[in-house]
């Protein structure tokens, strides 16, 4: 898993890196997770998300969007998620557990996926993407 | 200050047509020089960027709480015409009418001696933090729609407030525009259950005392008096409001390319004010906004329960002062031109502050100008101030709407302790409670500029007057 917290004065500014798309969804998922519910979350619980968008940034949004509504109205939070993208769709497995108010209120709420200098790049390394959680 | 703005006046800088490609007017913003230290080009990149959307009239705006946000800056104001102009959800931000409300009581500060168990009744009876669920209400489809059509007037029909109530919120508490067909089946799903609550991050309820008054007589029709205690509530319209900002910034940003419209950042994604997605989308904030105000209702009603039987007064004894958003887009009449002209206002992380005689305002207070309330932060003084004339000739009737952030949450949890800041804060005699210490410190003060100094320059600067300022002793956060 990789991802650092870049200086953001009024949200939450994240820069990912990963060997591939998939790992960079799939830890991109991971930072959101951390920044609402903290970082004791277990799993056994599977979700199954299919997304399919035009491009890469907004295939992300998408799912990542997803993700938040699913946590708040099943009421569920997830440890690792399993990421598959093919072309402009994207199939995820979620591996998570119901909310717990003593062990999952270390974070604070994500309202939403902001498009602000959001920028998927690539290079020799892999991948490399920038995103914005208002908080 | 910044490379290529220029100062235009003692508390006044402008950002030049030209300082990035395409903007159609100047940007303008309102800080003084040590405020001035802290202000990032993120921001005044942001306020350059609203400078390029189509029919942006006279400038584009940033009040001394201008801070890098996404889209526009937080403290960004701008004003489009009806025929050329658009509206973004980018001007609006994810929590729709995210906004704040001030109560008085008949209280003084000995009444509310060892505020502690007071603190700890309003933190169990108000659901705070992630994942909070109405304790108030149970939802329903139903009750959603009177929610979203109705706003404060849904509350107070079901018994969450009195009509007095509704006179004193921006709007009567209801956009009479809202559409909740353009409302998704996923955005009322998570709105349902959160009627009452009141969110996490900087939302909080704070009970007050009143230690300064500035301007007696507008201080005297507000109903404000030294040492009174009150109580402030700040909160949006939670996860149906978060849902409907990224539900149509996604149709957005699709009809951008329909309507030829390209601009720097894809968060400023627009539709014309005319286009069946922008109208859409105005329908959808209207209701969230009204959502808003019902939701602030709500918890007002519980403090007013919790306030009466602890101290024998009565529910009416807690009138509301003023309700203002701080996130919102909005039709208003305002001077172009020298012609009054029907624009739509987007306010983000900004507050209306209306001049006296304006629309809209309380015929007892039309003399005075709207209340503006200005909340601190946890351990710092909140204000309450007055509308002007200037403002509706300079900023399309604008003001600050808070202290703005200094520090990232990131920093704050690596230099502050939240078990700290709250000993802290309880030797200065302010008790904080919170779901977890981190909440606390992500909030602290040293994170936000001086709330003193922002006040000050809107009051210099003349776009809203100084009436009165109020310090805490007791917050709830979320």
């Amino acid at each position: 898993m990789s991802f650092e917290e870049l200086s953001h004065t009024a949200d939450v500014r994240i820069r990912v890196r990963a060997p591939t798309l998939d790992m960079l969804f799939a830890d991109a998922f991971a930072a959101l997770m951390e920044t609402i519910f903290g970082k004791d979350r277990k799993g056994g619980c599977r979700k199954d998300l299919h997304i399919e968008a035009a491009d890469t940034e907004t295939l992300l949004m998408d799912f990542l969007s997803e993700v938040l509504f699913v946590c708040e109205v099943e009421g569920l939070v997830f440890s690792s998620a399993s990421v598959t993208i093919d072309g402009k769709s994207l199939a995820a497995v979620l591996d998570g557990e119901p909310f717990d108010r003593v062990r999952h209120s270390e974070g604070t709420e994500v309202k939403g996926i902001s498009y602000s200098g959001l920028a998927v790049t690539r290079d020799e390394n892999g991948y490399m993407l920038d995103i914005l959680f208002d908080v | 200050m910044i490379e290529g703005v220029k100062r235009t006046g003692t508390n006044e800088w402008e950002v030049p047509v030209g300082y990035i490609p395409g903007m159609r007017v100047p940007g303008r913003f309102f800080l003084s020089e040590s405020l001035g230290s802290m202000l990032e080009p993120g921001a005044i990149q942001q306020l350059a960027n609203v400078a390029t959307m189509p029919g942006i009239l006279k400038n584009s705006l940033g009040m001394p709480d201008i801070h890098w946000g996404y889209g526009f800056p937080i403290g960004g104001v701008a004003a489009f015409s009806l025929d050329e102009g658009v509206i973004s959800p980018g001007g609006v931000g994810f929590d729709i009418n995210c906004g704040v409300r001030l109560l008085t009581t008949p209280l003084g500060r000995k009444d509310v001696a060892g505020q502690g168990s007071l603190i700890d009744e309003l933190f169990r009876a108000v659901p705070t933090g992630v994942g909070a669920k109405s304790s108030s209400l149970k939802g329903s489809a139903k009750s959603l729609e009177g929610m979203m059509i109705k706003g404060a007037r849904w509350a107070v029909e079901n018994g969450f407030g009195v009509s007095r109530d509704l006179a004193r919120c921006e709007e009567g508490g209801c956009m009479k525009e809202a559409d909740s067909s353009t409302v998704s089946t996923k955005a009322k799903q998570r709105g349902i259950p959160q009627g009452g609550t009141l969110g996490s991050g900087n939302h909080f309820l704070e009970i007050q005392i009143v230690s300064e008054i500035y301007d007696t007589s507008a201080a005297k029709a507000f109903g404000l008096s030294e040492g009174q205690v009150c109580c402030m509530i700040h909160c949006g319209s939670r996860g149906l409001g978060h849902q409907v900002c990224t539900d149509h910034l996604k149709v957005l940003e699709a009809a951008m390319r329909k309507y030829h419209i390209t601009l720097p950042d894809r968060q400023l994604a627009c539709a014309p004010l005319t286009s069946p997605e922008g109208k859409a989308y105005f329908g959808a904030m209207a209701a969230s906004a009204n959502y808003a105000w019902a939701n602030r209702q709500m918890i007002t009603h519980t403090a007013r329960e919790i306030f009466s039987r602890r101290f024998g007064i009565a529910y009416e004894e807690m009138p509301l002062v003023y309700d203002v958003a701080h996130n919102v887009a909005k039709f208003e009449i305002h001077t172009v031109d020298g012609k009054q002209t029907e624009v739509c206002v987007h306010r983000k992380g900004a507050t209306r502050a209306f001049g006296p005689g304006a629309p809209d305002l309380p015929s007892d207070l039309a003399a005075i100008g709207q209340p503006v309330i200005i909340p601190g932060s946890m351990g710092t003084s909140s204000y309450v101030l007055r509308g002007t004339d200037v403002a509706m000739e300079r900023t399309f009737g604008s003001t600050c709407h808070g202290a703005g952030r200094v520090m990232s949450r990131s920093q704050a949890k690596k230099r502050l302790s939240g078990k700290e800041v709250a000993a802290d804060l309880a030797r200065q005699g302010i008790i904080v409670r919170a779901p977890h210490e981190n909440a606390i410190a992500d909030e602290a003060p040293d994170v936000y500029k001086p709330s003193d100094e922002v006040v000050g320059v809107v009051h210099d600067v003349g776009i809203s007057r100084l009436v009165a300022r109020l310090t805490p002793i007791g917050v709830i956060k979320g």
